[in-house]
């Protein structure tokens, strides 16, 4: 393993190196400022204006948040936005923590097996939708034909308010390809030390899994976790758009394509901005919730 | 001997040099229109017609399939700084942005026109786009909404065609026979009719009814989808699903287009403006024809109608006004019209054989023609086409089965509420 | 012997696994060669009878997806080496750089990595706007100014962490710069990561959306994501074409996929190769 270099500082030579290790840090660098940082600061600002694009912006104080407050359209994307994170955040971790599982240990094949598990999380995202659109046609479609043939109920998935939702939830259950990934260096990453002692004090599988496993990857369970409620709260913008266009009646409308369509569609960039803020500050504030219920499980470590 | 040769050489020299400065330098202007591939192929002819009139200016097409998008492109386009020189607008929807100011109105152009007059036009084609007593855009097309029908289904199931006085019970009488289960595997496979679920597909019906859509249609604050006359014809329009089947259910819907159907021969009758016809003409498998709409107590019919609008702060205005006028001469909206796209604009262009062809589909375009005394407009304001946007997803729920009429009407009405207070002019 | 039944029961559970993950991507395939047109199928049909090839040849006559294909390659193609060099200098400048500098960097690193995209679409929108960059490729290939993501940068810094520092020391000793050591010292020691960036961020230029979708206007311009969404709103209920344009897009990258699976999983043989991504965090 190797020790990192450290520069201790040592005269002119020394001086010029450091200084093009920061040349070298600077188109990362300003690609973040103007890229990250100078947006997210203009949106803060943009969040109290009205703006729509053409004109300069007017300042309105709180009267954009006062009017999500009593907007019933962004409390159903809110509401819809949360729940989506409540249901896929946590299956997505167990599935990838189980696959990741299954397929840790090199035998026989099972490069292949975790490239099929991977392929979906890098099926582009529209070419993604597009083809979920027409597995869950009603009438087309192969599942329904599927569980037709099967004597199953086939429920009208996309179309029906109720399942619209949980389709989508589905697809985005099938992309956890970037935790397994995490997961299984996570499990690498563990001693083989850990196994031996705990075999010899004659664990079983589950209790090995219990008291060993879980533990040591707990850190890099909590940061996937706070990850994927990130990445969540954003991914339902392509399937929403092209799936459902936030239909049927509102059931599939997200914040994201909320906010996009508040913008770009009727030019309030400034509302717009405005449901952004909020989405934020509530994942966040989730972020901070599950940080707390699990006791701050991290340890420090050198990440 | 030399000092003529040099007097030759510097006399060659200063003609090349005044011939190449005779030659302004090639204008590039972009056009951006909506519609479909067809539609799309269409305005290219346009394009190539008026490059080679006007070879100096070079027209880029900008093709947005859906209107959807249409309106956030242009919206980002604005925003951007960037629109393009032309864009075709519908009047439902160029209120949005006239309201905005970012419009240059055609009116001062078309009066120092030498090619083309106000009074030429149909007036109900130019009325919608006069915004604050100013004609904004200059209007390519009028039509109505028509019935495109398959004669063949017809005929094979014995329905009498539509004739120019049906109503709108001999309209569901013929909707029902061509509802059918035609390889017996024991669901519907063929449609009598196929419709878009919007409050513009359902006005006219409303108006035929004597009822209206808002309060004044001069100046709206409310959609009166409540009245009795309005209700009984939405009520009317939801029953065609909802009681009747003849019109296929949201899933069907979702699994293949009404439209679709029509294209494959498995619907009897479409609703659609003259727009379709481009594609329609590609149908090869069965005859078709349109027909006028049913009616009821009274006749009416809605306009559509695209124009062509030139936004403000543009660089090649002269240009672009050149290609507005070219496109609605009478040589351009023949250009257009021959590919079936458009009911010109233009009375004694839409009443020529241009349009009228007795050689091209659809045979009866006559219909066309007959309906625009009849025909009538949506109000015209800031945020109607939200108003219609909104208005389509509660329809939707009434029209596939999902919520009550009354429920629905309710919600409408106090949600398209806020979009009122925006007013036009 | 024991082992029988358990290796049994693993393949039985991987196999599951694996149909339930690719099974759907042969019906995509079977969809994609049905004829357009035809009424809804009885039952699940694994090849279609006639088997109409043609529709991946009307995709491209209905669209222009020739062109689209093209400059989807164009701006992944041209992203992979600049998110490259973006940011492998940033990993390995942060690898050098003094403990509190390095925890400072990390940390902002994190930081943004946790800023959503949508945050930042609309203002990111006006700013490459107020830089003239609407409706060209250099808005679509901003992001490669950062890295195309920390994500990036950090495998890279973990990468070079790993490296022993006497290799650093020596040529330093010897007066060669950093741009030097990056370049055939660091670099070649890195090929794990080189792969795994190269092919993430193809996949990120190649898949995106929302992009293309906010900045291009031109038709001509358009990429592959676009051209597909353009497609399903020209027919939404074409399902044989929508099907055959979504294998068309899919296409490049499981075949970039398959050809980089052996430098993108832990080996069996080297630690080396696994380690470098060992530390995937988030």
């Amino acid at each position: 393993m190797g020790v990192a270099a450290t520069i201790r500082p040592r005269r002119g030579a020394d001086a010029r190196y450091r200084t093009t290790l920061y040349l070298l840090l600077a188109p990362f660098l300003l690609g973040v400022v103007v890229l990250v940082v100078l947006p997210v600061a203009l949106s803060i600002g943009l969040a109290f204006t009205a703006y729509d694009g053409l004109s300069a912006p007017e300042w309105r104080g709180l009267a954009n948040f006062r009017e999500l407050a009593v907007d019933p359209l962004f409390h159903i994307a809110l509401r819809n936005s949360l729940v989506f994170v409540a249901l896929t955040v946590p299956l997505r971790l167990l599935i990838a923590l189980g696959l990741a599982l299954l397929l840790s240990r090199s035998r026989r094949g099972v490069g292949l097996y975790r490239v099929a598990v991977y392929v979906p999380t890098i099926v582009p995202s529209v070419a993604y939708a597009l083809i979920w659109l027409w597995i869950f046609n009603p009438r087309y479609g192969p599942l329904n034909l599927a569980l037709e043939s099967l004597g199953l109920p086939a429920p009208a998935w996309l179309i029906d308010s109720t399942t619209a939702l949980p389709a989508i939830a589905l697809t985005a259950l099938f992309t956890m390809g970037e935790g397994f990934v995490v997961v299984l260096a996570g499990l690498r990453s563990i001693p083989a030390e850990c196994y031996q002692a705990s075999a010899i004090d004659g664990a079983g599988r589950a209790a090995t899994l219990r008291h060993i496993t879980l533990p040591l990857l707990a850190p890099w369970l909590l940061l996937l976790t706070f990850r994927d409620v990130i990445v969540s709260a954003q991914s339902t913008f392509t399937p929403a758009l092209l799936m459902t266009g936030g239909g049927p009646y509102y059931a599939t409308l997200f914040v994201p394509l909320l906010m996009f369509e508040t913008a770009f569609d009727h030019f309030r960039f400034g509302q717009g901005a405005a449901m952004m803020l909020l989405l934020l500050l509530v994942v966040g504030a989730l972020i901070g919730l599950t940080y707390r219920a699990v006791g701050g499980w991290g340890y420090e470590d050198e990440i | 001997m030399s000092r003529a040769l040099v007097g030759l050489l510097l006399a060659a020299v200063s003609l090349g040099q005044s011939a190449g400065a005779a030659e302004p330098p090639a204008e590039r202007i972009s056009f951006m229109v909506f519609g479909d591939i067809a539609e799309k192929a269409a305005y290219e002819q346009l394009v190539a017609d008026f490059t080679r009139h006007h070879p100096r200016i070079q027209v880029s097409l900008i093709h947005i399939p859906s209107q959807g998008d249409y309106r956030k492109r242009l919206g980002v386009d604005f925003a951007a700084g960037n629109p393009a020189d032309i864009v075709l607008l519908n009047y439902r929807r160029y209120g949005a942005f006239a309201a905005k100011g970012v419009l240059e109105p055609l009116g001062p152009y078309l009066e120092r026109s030498r090619v083309i007059r106000e009074r030429d036009f149909y007036p109900q084609a130019l009325e919608p786009f006069r915004w604050g007593g100013a004609l904004m855009c200059i209007p390519q097309n009028l039509s109505s909404l028509v019935v495109y029908y398959n004669r063949d289904l017809f005929d094979r199931a014995g329905v009498p065609r539509p004739t120019d006085d049906w109503t709108w019970d001999d309209f569901l009488h013929a909707a029902r026979a061509l509802t059918r289960d035609t390889k017996g595997a024991g669901r519907i496979d063929q449609y009598g009719l196929g419709t878009e679920v919007s409050i513009f597909r359902l006005a006219p019906f409303v108006w035929q009814n004597g009822g209206e859509l808002v309060d004044d249609p001069k100046a709206p604050t409310r959609l009166a989808l409540d009245a009795p006359l309005t209700r009984e014809a939405l009520q009317w329009f939801v029953d065609l699903q909802v009681t009747h089947h003849v019109v296929p259910d949201l899933a069907e819907e979702k699994a293949e287009s009404s439209e679709r159907r029509f294209l494959n021969g498995r619907l009897g009758m479409f609703l659609n403006s003259r727009r379709g016809v481009p594609t329609y003409r590609t149908i090869t498998s069965f005859d078709w024809d349109v027909a006028p709409l049913p009616r009821r107590r009274q006749r009416a019919g809605i306009l559509h109608a695209d124009a062509y609008c030139m936004p403000k702060g543009g660089r090649a205005k002269a240009a672009a006004w050149a290609f507005i006028e070219y496109a609605n001469s009478p040589e351009g909206q023949r250009s257009i019209a021959t590919t079936g796209r458009t009911v010109p604009s233009l009375r004694a262009l839409a009443e020529s054989p241009a349009f009228l062809d007795p050689g091209s589909k659809p045979a009866s375009s006559r219909v066309f023609l007959t309906e625009v005394p009849f025909i009538r407009a949506v109000p015209v304001t800031e945020g109607w086409i939200d108003v219609e946007d909104l208005a389509g997803e509660e329809l939707a729920r009434a029209f596939y089965g999902r919520a009550g009429i009354d429920e629905v009407i309710a919600t409408t009405i106090q949600r398209a509420a806020p979009f009122f207070k925006r007013q036009r002019n | 012997m024991a082992r029988w039944p358990r290796r049994a029961g693993f393949h039985a559970a991987a196999l599951g696994v694996t149909a339930v993950f690719l099974v759907p991507g042969l019906w995509v395939v079977a969809a994609s060669l049905r004829r357009p047109g035809l009424p809804p199928p009885a039952t699940i049909e694994w090849l279609p009878d006639p088997v109409a090839w043609s529709n991946y040849a009307r995709i491209f006559e209905v669209l222009p997806l020739a062109r689209y294909l093209a400059n989807s390659l164009l701006v992944a193609g041209l992203a992979v080496p600049l998110t490259i060099l973006v940011a492998s200098w940033a990993g390995f400048a942060m690898a050098q750089l003094p403990a509190r500098v390095r925890h400072a960097l990390l940390a902002l690193a994190v930081m943004v990595r946790m800023v959503p995209l949508t945050a930042v679409w609309l203002t990111r929108f006006l700013v490459l706007r107020e830089l003239g960059l609407s409706d060209t490729i250099w808005a679509l290939l901003a992001p490669v100014w950062m890295g195309s993501s920390p994500f990036f940068v950090l495998i890279f810094y973990w990468s070079f962490r790993r490296l022993p520092v006497a290799m650093f020391e020596a040529a330093r000793l010897e007066g060669v710069g950093p741009l030097r050591i990056w370049a055939w010292i660091a670099m070649p020691l890195a090929r794990p990561a080189v792969a795994a960036v190269a092919l993430l961020t193809f996949v990120q230029y190649w898949s995106d959306f929302m992009n293309p979708l906010l900045y291009l206007r031109s038709d001509d311009r358009y990429t592959l994501a676009l051209g597909l969404r353009v497609l399903q709103q020209l027919d939404a209920t074409n399902w044989p074409l929508l099907m055959a344009g979504a294998v068309v897009m899919m296409l490049p990258v499981l075949l970039l996929l398959a050809l980089m699976q052996r430098a993108f999983w832990p080996a069996a043989d080297g630690e080396r190769a696994g380690a470098s991504l060992g530390r995937l965090g988030a």
